[in-house]
């Protein structure tokens, strides 16, 4: 293959400079077989711009770190190869998340907030005994919670969503899927009527307005249109119940 | 210094991964107070790379029938080249099951038995019994005798590292991420908590605490070629070396993991070849039953990585513009399993090399993968040297490895460590006290602020990080990798040697203004390179072979002079670790054949 | 939670503004689907549509539908708009928030809502238009459409039924009766043809000799 040469326009901005308006800055990279976003980024920061700053850890599509906006579209840095990519790539943070600097995010306090309201954890009144044999579960059960908590918190649902955009406290299709994860849990002990004070408000359930975006960008490609549906529905008979 | 920035716990927790996070669960049940202090999200952490899965002997699946704590014992030290400590061993394997267990009761969801005749890739038919139905499965990993790797799918770390932080988070146990600590506070005695970088601003902050925990996992980063996450840097260990109290044990044992994906080395995990996958070279011919008859692909890591090196070596390897590698085939166990069971393989094959494993070969290379060694401690996790300092999980040297893992010991070992050592770190708290002076906080604090002060000015000189960081990778890489030699390591040695001075010159290229990144790098490089020369100088005085470290010119185990644990101390000023050795514990297994690799010497 | 947060908060109130937009809506795309088939039997002669319209006015049904319709129609404004950005700044954040994703769904929605209030005022003039014509004939209405209300209808129709067709396909992905992808096909086909049929009536009432 005959190798290009990128430009990168990369979103620059210091929240602790705000004297400093945001601008966008462009940088040559020789693209190389099989080139990441990652290894583009590690290149301009080691030979370029020592100062840039961006998230990676796992650099293997595991982690969640990486989320950006690259050519508008939120994707994870680490696995979007460059030959994908037209020759000059717009690389910028994710919406909706507070700005650390440049392409840096704040996904953790995010997430870690939602948890907290969502109370993402099993209720249970049992104590453990470490001398009793685990409790049974039906392998597909398990294998269903799994599918759901799947998400890596990486926030590009969040930030494709327009109604997430807009409304700061919407929970989007990760929160939604996150309660829909201890939903079908056995082991949760919550009632539907705990649920559906979680849930089943315009934060949660009823926020979203079917644009799928969540669900076509998501990159652990969760089927999160069926869970946010499947919370939906279970919302709709519980408000008849409750 | 700043007041504002000083926090005072009860037990300071650096690290957030399973270990870190383990522990603070056990520090609360006991009614004490924790700050966990973490570089990324926690959520984030390197734990939730493990996709295989961790081992219990719970001997509820059909293949893991009359499995028990003991067989589990015998498998972790045969493992270990009888370079673990028995007594660590046993305890670990007793608590194991337990672990699990209290894991699914928190909400992990475990892959269960499901009742049953089913055949195996192997041709082989089992028969689940409906007694354990619904029972946690477990699935085959390399060097055991029994199916005993409890598993979700394809994201066992995911789910633990997920479950355990919601604990963390219902406990409202306090979490302060993107906080990175560059220095441990002490009087040589005593530690008392560490100053701190924030990451998102460059300030400093002072955290005191009567007990300290380094849980920051491995330094797989030093190598070139690492499965590990880039925040991977050793870290923990830098800390308690840079005391010169506080030894490092058995850092030459470095595990290589056979099968990392060429180039990206992203790793492919065990569990493809637990599930029936073949490895295969040039010719597409299946070599390990060749050299290993009885364990085939399966034998420990160390083995099959230096098994597919060797075969390399012959001239079996596949060219590539990065090197020679070899073949993994999973083709065989069908699309279903491999985007059911194995999707995130799947997943990542075809985002980072555009291939489909369901039709296509993996290419595939030994690549480092994990630290056996770390920070020396005890049974109880307590570092030697300084009072009220601990370590647990990867950063450590409990010693449940030696000088060579089981696949699945890792993840358990977080979490059954965590829960065991995080009891006696509550047990210690309890009974101690505050304890620090002002001037010595001041002096640590004045020592950092300087190392900033000097980087941002270049007083020292204008060394490039990023250069440095590059020759010491390809040192390590092509001098202190799978097979060892004296001549290599010696080249090593005084290269690394060479780096480490030129690393006490850096200058920045950048102003280093707020969290700015490559000052971070600069603060941490130095202390890398002295891990780097611990593990070759290490590797170089230990003359003999075992475990992950081999030596060609030292081809054999040799318990007579060699049945023993390398500790490294830093002496302050020095440019070579002090190199100290200790007697393993040998409780109930005297060293023996391992029943695969290369035969050993009986002493 | 803050005070007025509080004091509002009835954890019921957005569950029942979700099911009436959803009634409100489905029962907007039946209308408007039945109106404009019946509307289109101009096509098949002015007897068989005056026929059919004396038959619903002989049971009132017409009367009846017009009155639910105007119902339904404002309470759809009011629950679905309540969704829709108002704030300049929030209009900002979702034109540049849609132009950035490329996202064929979400400009669908920013297209809905344009069509939305062009139908809010389209739709009331219509109705208006209808109400102050009763009763319903072939030639009044003929006489309309050649004084120049054909612009109006070569406007509203495609208007509507863009709306109401993304409107049921956002209404089918959000509740998920059926995968998205193929009632995303269906409701495109269904639509065009739709269109289809009422530009035909359009023309049959253009040909139509108004005495």
């Amino acid at each position: 293959m005959s190798n290009r040469t990128l430009t990168f326009n990369i979103f620059r901005f210091d929240p602790y400079r705000p004297e400093v308006a945001p601008y966008m800055q462009s940088f040559s990279v020789e693209e190389l077989d099989g080139m990441t976003v990652f290894v583009a980024l590690n290149k301009i920061r080691e030979t370029e711009d020592t100062a840039i700053k961006f998230d990676f850890v796992c650099r293997a599509s595991i982690c969640g770190s990486c989320a950006m906006l690259i050519n508008g579209r939120p994707q994870l840095a680490c696995k979007t190869l460059t030959r994908n990519l037209p020759k000059k790539i717009t690389l910028m943070p994710l919406p909706v998340f507070k700005l650390i600097g440049d392409l840096s995010v704040d996904t953790g306090a995010w997430f870690r907030h939602l948890s907290l309201k969502t109370k993402s954890w099993i209720h249970t009144d049992k104590a453990f005994d470490p001398q009793v044999l685990e409790e049974r579960m039906d392998n597909q059960t398990a294998l269903d919670i799994y599918e759901a908590e799947r998400c890596i918190e990486c926030g590009c649902c969040i930030a494709s969503c327009a109604t997430a955009n807009i409304m700061e406290d919407f929970w989007g299709a990760a929160g939604i899927n996150r309660v829909a994860r201890f939903m079908i849990d056995p082991r949760d002990g919550r009632s539907g009527k705990e649920y559906f004070e979680v849930i089943g408000s315009e934060q949660g359930a009823f926020g979203c307005m079917g644009l799928m975006a969540c669900d076509d960008l998501c990159p652990m490609e969760l089927p999160l249109q069926m869970q946010l549906a499947f919370v939906r529905r279970k919302m709709l008979g519980l408000g008849f119940k409750v | 210094m700043n007041s504002n920035n000083t926090h005072i716990t009860d037990v300071l927790i650096i690290g957030a991964g399973l270990a870190g996070e383990r522990v603070a669960i056990e520090v609360a049940n006991h009614g004490l107070k924790s700050i966990i202090l973490s570089l990324i999200p926690p959520r984030r952490s390197h734990s939730t790379a493990a996709q295989g899965g961790m081992q219990a002997a719970l001997g509820n699946c059909a293949m893991g029938q009359g499995d028990s704590p003991d067989i589990h014992f015998q498998d972790t030290v045969k493992g270990s080249d009888w370079g673990c400590d028995q007594e660590v061993a046993r305890l670990f394997c007793d608590t194991a099951p337990s672990a699990v267990r209290q894991m699914s009761h928190w909400g992990v969801p475990w892959n269960r038995v499901v009742a049953g005749k089913k055949r195996l890739s192997t041709g082989q038919v089992v028969n689940d019994d409906p007694e354990y139905d619904g029972l946690i499965s477990a699935r085959d990993f390399g060097g055991t005798a029994k199916w005993r790797t409890c598993f979700t799918a394809d994201g066992t770390g995911h789910t633990l590292q997920y479950t355990m932080d919601s604990l963390v988070i219902k406990l409202g146990i306090t979490m302060h991420d993107r906080m990175e600590a560059v220095r441990l506070i002490h009087d040589g005695d005593h530690c008392m908590g560490a100053i701190v970088r924030c990451l998102r601003t460059g300030e400093l902050h002072t955290y005191l605490a009567k007990s300290t925990v380094l849980a920051t996992g491995g330094y797989g980063r030093l190598y070139g070629a690492s499965t590990n996450a880039i925040i991977n840097e050793g870290s923990g260990m830098s800390l308690a070396l840079e005391t010169g109290i506080v030894p490092l044990g058995n850092m030459e044992a470095v595990q290589f993991h056979p099968t990392g994906m060429v180039p990206v080395w992203i790793l492919i995990t065990e569990g493809a070849r637990g599930d029936g996958g073949y490895l295969l070279d040039k010719n597409r011919h299946r070599f390990m039953p060749d050299y290993e008859p009885g364990k085939k692909e399966l034998a420990s890591r160390d083995v099959v990585a230096r098994r597919m090196m060797q075969h390399i070596r012959q001239g079996y390897g596949v060219d590539s513009a990065y090197g020679q590698h070899l073949w993994l085939d999973i083709r065989h166990l069908g699309e279903k399993h491999i985007n059911t069971n194995l999707r995130e393989i799947a997943n990542i094959c075809r985002s980072f090399a555009g291939i489909d494993p369901a039709k296509d070969l993996i290419p595939v290379r030994p690549t480092q993968h994990y630290s056996m060694g770390g920070v020396r401690t005890n049974i109880d996790g307590a570092a030697y040297g300084l009072k009220g300092l601990f370590a647990c999980g990867e950063a450590a040297c409990w010693d449940l490895h030696g000088f060579n893992r089981l696949g699945g010991n890792s993840l358990a070992e977080t979490i059954v460590a965590g829960l065991i050592i995080g009891k006696k770190i509550a047990e210690y708290t309890s009974g101690a006290a505050q304890k620090y002076t002002y001037q010595i906080i001041k002096d640590h604090h004045a020592n950092i602020d300087q190392k900033i002060k000097d980087l941002i000015s270049g007083k020292d000189g204008q060394e490039n990080v990023y250069a440095l960081r590059d020759q010491m990778e390809q040192n390590l890489m092509e001098y202190v990798g799978i097979f060892r030699t004296a001549a290599e390591l010696q080249k090593a040695v005084d290269n690394l040697k060479d780096i480490y001075y030129r690393s006490l010159k850096i200058g920045l290229r950048s102003d280093g203004s707020g969290a700015n990144p490559e000052l971070s790098f600069a603060l941490r490089f130095p202390g890398m390179v002295r891990l780097a020369l611990c593990i070759a100088y290490g590797a170089l005085e230990r003359t003999e072979s075992r475990g992950s470290h081999y030596r060609e010119d030292y081809p054999r185990r040799d318990d007579q002079n060699w049945l023993n644990r390398t500790l490294a101390y830093w002496p302050a000023g020095a440019d070579l670790p002090e190199l100290k050795y200790e007697p393993v514990k040998i409780t109930e297994i005297q060293p023996d054949d391992r029943g695969y690799g290369e035969a050993s010497v009986r002493s | 939670m803050k005070l007025q947060h509080l004091l509002t908060k009835d954890s019921k109130t957005e569950f029942y503004y979700e099911v009436l937009e959803l009634i409100a809506g489905l029962f907007l795309v039946v209308f408007l689907t039945l109106h404009i088939l019946f509307v289109s039997t101009i096509i098949l002669g002015p007897d068989v549509f005056d026929a059919l319209a004396q038959g619903m006015d002989a049971y009132h049904l017409g009367t009846i539908f017009k009155s639910l319709v105007i119902v339904a129609f404002f309470a759809h404004f009011i629950v679905a708009g309540r969704r829709i950005p108002t704030r300049v700044r929030e209009q900002g954040i979702v034109w540049r928030h849609a132009k950035l994703l490329r996202h064929p769904n979400t400009w669908a929605w920013v297209f809905q809502v344009i069509t939305g209030m062009a139908i809010l005022v389209l739709g009331a003039i219509h109705i208006w238009v209808v109400f102050t014509n009763s009763p319903t004939g072939a030639m009044g209405s003929a006489m309309r459409v050649q004084a120049g209300y054909l612009w109006f209808y070569i406007a509203l129709i495609p208007l509507s039924f863009y709306h109401a067709g993304v409107g049921l396909y956002r209404q089918f992905v959000k509740w998920g009766w059926f995968p998205r992808k193929p009632v995303g096909y269906i409701i495109i086909v269904i639509t065009l043809t739709i269109i289809a049929i009422g530009s035909v009536a359009l023309w049959a009432f253009m040909q139509l000799e108004v005495s």
